[in-house]
């Protein structure tokens, strides 16, 4: 049973800014769904319009069973949501903090106080119930959004992107407490991130979203196995960025055709030459092009990752559009330039 | 509509808890207020019996324009916590939840509003302290305290709606410092209409600020001085009604 479900669902803000163009999706219950892309690529606008934050242009979503746009408090009340800013009081204790939600969620006061006190214990936070947020870690203020997403035992919780910003202990720690909502509460969550680990490690379905379209969905085997084979990653002895081009275009130029090579794609710094069999590819290819007078620096065979998976379907890296704040208009140009090209 | 009610009094309850929790704010928020109090009754101690009418100091004269600026100090500033929660996530977050969103404003109002009334009672004190006496005693202090709390509420709503339009504070900062002071000034709160230019006294009429200080000042000063005390009850409710009407309206529209 699905307990998300995009039909076309479409958000184009006014400048002709397509956010997000035209997704279908589904997320089953107690699944943990990604949306993994660069910035700009449309992860927050989608939440947004799930939770109810924002209304779609045209296509439609249910949540719960409940159609975002026509019944919106419905919807409200199964949802919990956790932003990419962590939404608590500085100035008020977590106990605090907690309670606000439960009684927004429209509990009573007795079951209140008994979420409270499991709650605490869930994310790990028991015995820091009446310390002041202002006190808390980063990692414990994002437990305690967590939690405060779960008050009133939602059937779906949004997570945008839940460890930006954090520490990898932190991160992982945090991952292991995703992991258990799911599986122990058998929540579904539907999370973005731009972190290939987290999806890779979190997620039973990832979705690659780039400019607003989802460009690739499945697990992450499927994913990684779209690709076939493994990746060579060939890096040359060279510093400057035309030397490097120029090192792509040869490399490109003598390695086509050639039966063993099934896609290449630049990527930083390097060539990454997507081969059926990557031991039996590189002596090949390094015959080929110590015969062209071709210099390499370094040859790695790795196993498809959820990075070459990105790179495969999007052209570019993800590290490569990494930034703080997402600059829409910058991103819409660079997407346009790249079609037309 | 019960569940508006219950969700504005959290939200009072959260805003009123948070602003216990950092007293100094009340304080700083008074200093003004209180600096004015002091000062002005001696720069324009010579205007004693002359400008504010016959066997009036002009401390009595200033006393209630005093406790009409406090307030409305304390509430034109009102939309920063709501632009403080909306950089923080707070209001996002909150805003996702079933809560009624009309309560996220009136609570936020209604905590200032108690705030800006306990400010305004310590600054009767002070006044009260340095010879200020009421000519209506306990009755008119309440009828003060209904005719600034109606003020503080058009203030604090008006803020907020701001607060949602620009959601910029340097913008808010600056709107808000541009408005404040010439409202002051266009009033008769440092003198009295009969001194003040006819223009003045025509843009006073517009001023809602004015009618708080006029209602204040009969009631501590004169006694109950009826028309104008309607004149002010109504024209100060109707601005604090409209007020709540532009902040819901905005947050409803630009919150998200």
């Amino acid at each position: 049973m699905s307990v998300i479900e995009a039909k076309a669902l479409t958000k184009i803000y006014p400048g002709d800014i397509k956010a997000v163009d035209t997704i279908d999706f589904h997320v089953n219950a107690g699944e943990i769904f990604a949306f993994l892309g660069p910035n700009g690529a449309g992860k927050t606008t989608t939440i947004k319009m799930l939770n109810t934050l924002l209304m779609p242009t045209s296509g439609t979503a249910t949540v719960a069973g409940f159609d975002v746009a026509k019944n919106s408090a419905e919807v409200r009340r199964r949802v919990g949501y956790a932003a990419q800013d962590v939404g608590i009081d500085e100035h008020a204790t977590g106990r605090e903090n907690l309670s606000l939600y439960g009684h927004f969620y429209r509990l009573d006061g007795r079951t209140i106080k008994a979420r409270v006190k499991d709650l605490f214990e869930l994310v790990d936070l028991a015995g820091y119930e009446d310390k002041m947020v202002s006190t808390y870690s980063g990692g414990m203020r994002k437990r305690l959004d967590l939690a405060m997403g779960l008050i009133h035992e939602p059937q779906v919780i949004f997570l945008d992107e839940p460890t930006t910003g954090l520490d990898p202990q932190t991160r992982a720690h945090l991952w292991e407490y995703i992991n258990n909502l799911a599986r122990s509460m058998g929540v579904a969550i539907f999370l973005t991130t731009h972190y290939m680990e987290e999806a890779d490690r979190l997620a039973d379905r990832i979705a690659i979203i780039d400019l607003g379209k989802i460009v690739s969905l499945g697990t992450s085997g499927e994913l990684k196995k779209s690709i076939g084979g493994d990746v060579v990653t060939l890096t040359p002895p060279v510093e400057r960025d035309e030397e490097l081009r120029e090192f792509i275009k040869r490399t490109e130029a003598v390695l086509a055709g050639q039966p063993f090579v099934a896609e290449m794609k630049p990527s930083d710094g390097a060539l990454a030459v997507y081969v059926n069999d990557g031991s039996s590819a590189v002596p090949d290819m390094m015959q080929i092009l110590s015969g062209q007078g071709i210099d390499v620096k370094t040859i790695s065979i790795s196993r498809p990752s959820l990075d070459d998976v990105f790179l495969k379907y999007t052209g570019r890296t993800i590290r490569t559009q990494e930034g703080t704040r997402t600059n829409f208009a910058q991103l819409r140009r660079q997407a346009n330039r790249r079609r037309n090209q | 509509m019960m569940w508006a009610l219950s969700d504005t009094w959290q939200v009072v309850l959260r805003d009123v808890r948070s602003r216990i929790r950092m007293p100094v704010f009340i304080f700083m928020n008074l200093f003004q207020p209180v600096l004015w109090l002091l000062l002005f009754t001696q720069i324009f101690k010579s205007l004693s019996g002359s400008v504010a009418g016959e066997g009036i100091s002009y401390l009595d004269f200033f006393a209630p324009g005093v406790i009409v600026m406090t307030v409305l100090f304390g509430s034109a500033f009102a939309g920063m916590s709501t632009l403080m929660d909306m950089d923080s996530g707070v209001l996002s977050k909150m805003v996702a939840t079933p809560v009624n969103r009309v309560s996220i404003i009136t609570g936020r109002v209604l905590a200032n509003v108690l705030v800006g009334l306990v400010q305004a009672l310590i600054v009767f004190v002070v006044a009260a302290i340095m010879g200020v006496r009421v000519a209506t005693g306990m009755p008119g202090v309440l009828l003060v305290l209904l005719l600034v709390a109606l003020l503080g509420t058009g203030f604090a709503a008006f803020s907020n709606g701001l607060a949602l339009l620009f959601k910029r504070t340097e913008t808010v900062m600056a709107t808000t410092n541009l408005l404040t002071m010439p409202l002051m000034f266009m009033s008769s709160m440092m003198m009295p209409s009969q001194a003040l230019p006819d223009w003045l006294n025509t843009v006073r009429q517009f001023n809602p600020v004015d009618y708080a200080v006029v209602g204040v000042r009969n009631l501590v000063l004169y006694g109950y001085v009826w028309t104008d005390l309607w004149k002010s009850l109504l024209v100060l409710g109707a601005f604090a009604v409209v007020m709540v009407v532009f902040g819901t309206l905005m947050f409803g529209t630009r919150a998200e």
